[in-house]
């Protein structure tokens, strides 16, 4: 008994398209998935794991191969590898569940990083752990957006998470010299935006140290160079008020 | 039910010399709790059918789950042998590796202890440990031998085959006995050597050299267990029998005619009597007979175990009315043959009188406490008890009395705190109602019911609704509890933190001398108090009250609120203890973290501390499951901590609370007691974050096959070259030695940057000297403030030269000429192992300088954007290319910076401007800036420069000049690195191990497997304990404690210490470049170096970009779901 195998037949499965549009037609090459954004990003170097077959369609779902004429007035070649290689690269991709997912995850992980780099636990002074963040990120179901920035992302996190748990953004440290006339207004003005004031000295000038939510730096400082004209000074101690070393409970 | 009640206890208490406080110790499963179940049931508190199966030391349920103990448990016994009354604090221990802490706890306020050893198993690891401990404190041992019936039922031994076997096994034990003595004996010879050595030298006589050990002098005879001397006994737990030799010596010297003290020397060993003649001779091995041993005692019992297990009724039956015993008729019809021998052994050799009878005859009581111990107690590390203060060598005499007069100094040694829950205190538990009580409330039930009368008629005024209602409230509260404050109760206040927290501690301790009484004022020393400070402080002869006293450190003053008698799960109220007691003190939580001594005169030092056999070497990451319970976890490790005489608990600077504890099932216990006791919440353990750090070497002179580079012409297909450009964007100009050149966005200014590798010792210097360089940079920022602070210290200021001049030691050569003097900053936070060095002709900002170089006007050209260069340094440095973490031992040169004509202007300006005010400008996070796109980047790290110092006329479309000099400083930093030979630094620990020689190739495997390396190992003197050194990478140590604890089947236990930060060799970018590497790597190479798995997986934990294939064969992902 003998089975019918068409050997001319060459069938593809688990394909990802990549397309490409030049001298008004539609070139399309049959890839596999999951490698094309790893051919990109230089991983994968093995061009043979990347593309199923190294013909050029014109449209892969129905085999149509792209005819050379076609080929050599679009890419001035008739090398098929060497233009699948240029498609591979300059072509529009579709992006498979895999490449999306690890993005999305890459993505979720970098924010969740970013705010525990920011953020400290009020009470203790102390960082929060990114696993501890990323949990509660999940339990507000954050969601990512994969074409806006993971910085802006994290600053909206952090003003979501405050709901959630005990969070703040990392106090700065700053130390303003300011002549003692005008001092004691803008003290007033200053007010508001400081947090703790740590230390005051009156002697020749008005020598503060406090710490802020380094989202009011700019206010601060542009209050600090209107009102005293440029004669007071602003300094950063630090960048982070956070507790350094570890604590043993005793 | 119970035989004794508390006033029996407390009349036996006071009778010092009958006291004897004990604890038992073996290894695990060796039936240490089942023996003190057989000898509670002695005093009645549990049935003598349940002894051996309730396990009634283990009140926790993942005790009695899991089988084994794992906390010291005490419980007071009460026993008569003839006229005297004896009283027994039996301390049951656990024997697990995990919770040997425990086990020094008990040993620490015991005078003796029962050795327990399985007599199938012999000696196991934990027996040695526990008989060192037991050494250690000085407390004398005395052997049980255990499951005796295992011998006879399980292995089938005849008599003389268990003979031979027991005598190997008290053989080994006296052996490690031995070890034990010789060791201390070579050590006090070591001591004295080093001594004499002394004096030799300051006599510079001849010195004949004294060859002996000084073994031969020292006397050993009382050091070993035998069955003759009476400190060892037999017993089978399970079955509750258990013998001394003195038991049947007195049997048989009625019988055979024998004097007892003859039996007693010859019925354990080489011996056989002659029955002819009543004649004891000593075995002659060739004639086969049997030893005293095996004749008399052995063959009696396996005939008896023979005749139930065979169920052979007539020969039971004759051998229980030769003995004389009575057998209950439900026992002897019952089935199980262990019923019956149990019912007929402990009848005949019941097991608590053999024990008990040995602990009271061959155990010291209180009283006797040698004073080597007692010196040895109060002498903290190499103190010697000469040297302490007169004061304090007076309490010798007081411990060594032991008396309990008011005159006499009360001493209490607190050796853990254990928690329980409030409900079960004494004061709060349900007592029984007396009549009075009854009466009381049948009156305010009636009064209650007469009131809802009234208001159901509603006839009663407002004023009575309300009185019922608050009547109606505090019967609601106090009735199910059966318990009233205003009831005439012994308890005075319920425990104030009762409401706060269900848990209360309670204080395990001992009375060494004087009478602790409830209410009594008592200092509390914590264990680094030291008496000299306080007699130093205050006066001699001090008459004010106790609250007076001026603050002494770690010294505290508190009331003994209510004391415990503690009889194992319950607790009993006392009045006052006697001394030479074991006791429980409630209400000390706020005082003693873990372990104290308490005592009524400030003179007296604290205790040495626990000598722990394991310490805390496994480190887990704790987070609550919920980020909201923050707070409870917090409050329950510190609940834990207290609870715990062996955990640590920590917040690293991470974030992250780690829990340090002995070993996994000490870990699974404490994250038990945690969720269900102390936190109460879900929490989830990790694997605690390991920190690494980047630097870069000099680029190596072999490749991986170790061939020499440059050499080879036939270098294979090289990936790497399309990658290496690939890696530095265009616009950055690179030196073929690395120096790397970079203009800012707007083109006005241009830096060039340099990386070299530190050597190590610079970077060991700047470590060590992190200190010193922080305040150094407080000093020069201050002066540069204009202020004038105070004169700089003569000290720091010598301690800065010295510090110079190490560098200066160090970095010599061509290439670090004047590098020293050109240091402008130290990286990351200002203090790190990093250095930035400037060579521009005009740079005068060094450190060195201090206040001089930076108050000269000319520098004002460069100062305030030099500032903008440091803090690019500083983020740089921060967070390295590989894997964000700190760099080490790098140092950066700036080799030139230039800046454009506008720029200079623009800075000029400025300054005429703003009289050279350093003004701060920064951007606020997360604004999106006015710029295009393509500079997003810059952007956003600019905007995190919020330290952006220097103001900056020059807006442009790229932001402020400063931002984007911070900017570009750190991208010129990052791209000097990565054309140097980067590296990952690991965290090592430095690793001791302590093994017995026949485990050593097993210790170094479980070491090469997690790439660690051996330095040295050595071997203890006297003992055949190898020291073994090692190094191990922090990486790799989770679950190495545990591994190799069970590799070496618990001979072997590590301990781990951080030591310092190692390059690891490996090249984490590399790939096999010649053809010699690819024969030997292949061509991905990926799967044994070292260095790029533990980036990746550093990346892949912050969520940065890793260089990984999504699907490793393209093919393998094909659904094949339609047959075609």
């Amino acid at each position: 008994m003998s089975i019918f195998t068409p050997t001319n037949q060459i069938r593809l499965t688990n394909v990802a398209v990549v397309r490409m549009k030049r001298a008004g037609k539609r070139f399309e090459i049959a890839c596999y998935k999951n490698k094309v954004v790893g051919w990109r990003s230089g991983v994968e170097k093995d061009l043979d794991e990347v593309l199923q077959t190294h013909s050029v369609f014109v449209n892969v779902s129905k085999g149509q191969v792209a005819k050379k004429e076609d080929l050599i007035s679009a890419f001035g070649t008739d090398d098929q590898t060497e233009i699948c290689k240029q498609i591979l690269t300059k072509g529009e991709v579709q992006v498979s569940d895999k490449e999306r997912h690890t993005q999305l995850e890459q993505m979720f992980r970098d924010i969740a990083t970013i705010v525990a780099d920011k953020c400290v636990n009020p009470e203790t002074k102390r960082p929060y752990t990114v696993i501890l963040i990323e949990r509660a990120m999940k339990d507000i179901h954050y969601s990512v957006k994969p074409n806006k920035s993971t910085k802006q992302q994290a600053l909206e996190v952090i003003k979501q998470l405050k709901e959630k748990i005990k969070i703040e953004r990392a106090h700065m440290r700053l130390r303003f010299l300011l002549p003692l006339n005008e001092g004691k207004k803008l003290k007033e003005k200053l007010k508001p935006l400081m947090k703790v004031v740590e230390s005051e000295d009156y002697s020749q000038q008005l020598e503060i140290v406090c710490l802020i939510d380094p989202g009011c730096f700019r206010e601060i400082d542009e209050l600090i160079k209107k009102e005293t004209k440029g004669r007071g000074s602003l300094e950063v101690l630090s960048l982070k008020d956070v507790e350094e070393g570890d604590e043993k409970f005793e | 039910m119970v035989l004794n009640g508390v006033d029996k206890m407390s009349q036996l208490q006071k009778n010092t010399a009958n006291i004897r406080n004990i604890c038992v110790l073996a290894h695990v499963d060796h039936g240490k709790t089942t023996l003190a179940d057989c000898l509670i049931s002695s005093n009645g508190i549990i049935s003598s059918r349940l002894a051996g199966k309730l396990r009634y030391m283990d009140s926790r349920e993942d005790e009695q789950v899991r089988g084994i103990t794992m906390k010291s448990s005490a419980i007071s016994l009460h026993y008569a042998e003839g006229n005297e009354e004896y009283l027994i604090n039996l301390i049951d221990s656990p024997g697990h590796v995990d919770f040997s802490s425990e086990v020094s706890t008990a040993v620490r306020i015991c005078d003796g202890c029962i050795i327990v050893v399985d007599a199938v198993e012999g000696v196991c690891p934990q027996t040695q440990a526990v008989l060192r401990q037991a050494w250690l404190e000085n407390i004398r041992p005395v052997l049980v031998i255990n499951k005796i019936d295992r011998l006879i039922v399980e292995l089938k031994f005849t008599p003389q085959e268990a003979y031979s076997h027991l005598k190997n096994i008290l053989e080994q034990i006296n052996a490690l006995t031995g070890t034990l003595f010789t060791s201390k004996v070579l050590e006090e010879r070591a001591e004295r050597e080093t001594e004499s050595q002394v004096k030799t030298h300051s006599e510079q006589g001849d010195q004949v050299y004294d060859w002996s050990t000084g073994l031969e002098d020292a006397d050993d005879s009382q050091l070993y267990f035998s069955p003759e001397q009476g400190n060892v006994v037999f017993t089978s737990a399970i079955d509750g029998w258990g013998f001394g030799i003195e038991h049947f010596a007195r049997i048989y010297s009625q019988k055979i005619g024998i004097r007892k003290e003859v039996l007693l020397k010859t019925l354990w060993g080489d011996y056989y009597i002659n029955m002819k003649a009543k004649k004891i001779m000593k075995v002659d091995q060739a004639k086969g007979k049997k030893p005293l041993f095996v004749q008399l005692i052995l063959e009696n019992i396996w005939s008896l175990y023979d005749a139930v297990l065979k169920k052979d009724k007539e020969k039971i039956d004759k051998i229980v009315t030769s003995l004389g015993l009575r057998i209950g008729a439900r026992e002897a019809r019952h089935s199980d043959p262990k019923v019956q021998i149990n019912a007929i052994c402990s009848q005949w050799l019941p097991i608590s009188h053999a024990v008990l009878a040995m602990v009271c005859q061959k155990l010291p009581s209180p009283l006797d406490m040698t004073s080597e111990r007692v010196e040895k107690l109060l002498c903290t590390g190499s103190q010697t008890f000469e040297s302490l203060p007169l004061e304090t060598q007076a309490l010798k005499a007081a411990f060594m009395k032991c008396g309990s007069e008011d005159t006499a100094p009360v001493i209490i040694f607190v050796s853990k705190m254990f928690a329980v829950d409030a409900k079960a205190l004494p004061q709060n538990k349900p007592r029984p109602l007396t009549q009075e009580e009854m009466a009381q409330r049948r009156e305010r039930a009636r009064q209650r019911h007469a009131e809802k009368l009234a208001g159901a008629q509603g006839q009663a005024p407002q004023g009575s609704t309300q009185d019922g209602g608050a009547l109606l409230a505090s019967p609601q509260g106090d009735e199910p509890r059966g318990d009233e404050p205003d009831v005439a109760s012994v308890s005075p206040q319920p425990v104030p933190q009762e409401e706060s927290s269900q848990e209360a501690f309670i204080a395990f301790a001992r009375v060494f001398s004087g009478i602790a009484r409830r209410g009594q004022k008592i200092f509390v020393l914590g264990p680094k108090y030291s008496p000299v400070e306080f007699l130093q402080r205050v006066p001699l002869g001090f008459s004010a009250p106790r609250e007076d006293l001026p603050p002494v450190p770690h010294m505290a003053c508190c009331t003994l609120e209510s004391l415990y008698l503690l009889m194992g799960r319950e607790l009993e109220d006392l009045e006052e203890v006697p001394p030479g007691n074991v006791l429980g003190i409630g209400g000390l939580q706020d005082f003693i973290l873990k372990s104290a001594t308490l005592c009524s005169l400030p003179s007296c030092p604290p205790f040495i501390p626990l000598n722990f056999e394991a310490t805390p070497i496994v480190r887990v990451a704790i987070e609550p499951k919920h980020p909201s319970e923050m707070p409870q976890l917090v409050k329950g490790m510190k609940l834990l901590n207290q609870a715990d005489p062996c955990v640590q608990v920590l917040i690293q600077e991470t974030g992250e609370h780690v829990l340090v504890t002995a070993g996994e099932v000490h870990l699974q216990r404490c994250l038990d007691d945690l969720r269900e006791r102390f936190a109460k919440i879900h929490i989830s353990v990790s694997e605690p974050i390991i920190p690494f750090r980047e630097t870069i070497t000099k680029p190596p002179k072999v490749d991986m096959v170790n061939e020499e580079i440059g050499r080879q012409q036939k270098v294979a297909v090289i990936h790497q070259t399309k990658e290496e450009q690939s890696k530095i964007p265009e616009g950055i100009h690179v030196d073929s030695d690395g120096l790397i050149t970079i203009t800012t966005p707007n083109k006005l200014a241009t830096l060039s940057v340099r990386a070299i590798p530190l050597p190590e010792e610079v970077t060991q210097i700047l470590e060590e000297n992190s200190d010193l360089i922080r305040s150094m940079e407080l000093l020069t920022s201050s002066l540069n403030e204009g202020r004038n602070t105070q004169a700089l210290h003569q000290k720091t200021q010598e301690k800065i030269w010295e510090f110079k001049g190490k560098l200066e030691q160090h970095l010599t050569g061509r290439k670090w000429r004047n590098t020293v003097d050109q240091i402008w900053s130290f990286g990351p936070r200002k203090c790190g192992p990093n250095i930035l060095a400037s060579r521009s002709e005009d740079f005068q900002n060094s450190v060195w300088s201090g206040p001089a170089g930076r108050e000269s006007k000319e520098a004002g050209r460069f100062r305030d954007f030099g500032n903008s260069i440091v803090s690019g340094f500083q983020l740089a440095t921060l967070s390295g290319p590989m894997c964000e973490e700190p760099l080490m031992g790098v140092c950066f040169v700036l080799e030139k910076w230039e800046l454009s004509k506008c720029a200079e202007q623009g800075s000029s300006d400025k300054q005429n401007q703003e009289e050279c005010d350093p003004t701060g400008e920064g951007q606020e996070e997360g604004k999106t800036c006015p710029s295009g796109s393509e500079n997003q980047e810059q952007q956003d790290s600019h905007s995190e420069e919020t330290s952006a110092k220097g103001e900056s006329p020059v807006t442009d479309c790229y932001g402020p000049f400063s931002g984007q000099l911070i900017a570009t400083m750190k991208e010129a930093c990052r791209y000097a690195l990565q054309v140097k030979p980067q590296r990952l630094m690991a965290a090592m620990y430095t690793c001791d191990i302590m093994a017995t020689s026949d485990v050593l190739g097993r210790v170094y495997a479980v070491l090469s497997k997690r790439e660690g390396r051996v330095l040295q190992e050595e071997m203890k003197e006297g003992t055949d304990m190898f020291i073994i050194k090692a190094v191990l990478p922090v990486a790799e140590s989770f679950g190495f404690a545990d591994e190799i604890r069970k590799r070496t089947s618990g001979l072997a236990s590590p301990q781990l210490v951080f030591s310092h930060w190692e390059v690891i060799p490996s090249d984490p970018f590399w790939v096999p470049t010649t053809e010699e590497e690819y024969l030997h790597f292949g061509e991905k190479a990926d799967s044994e170096n070292q260095a790029r798995k533990y980036m990746n997986a550093v990346r892949k934990r912050k969520g940065l970009y890793v260089e990984e294939k999504i699907v490793e064969h393209a093919e393998k992902q094909r659904t094949l779901s339609k047959n075609k």
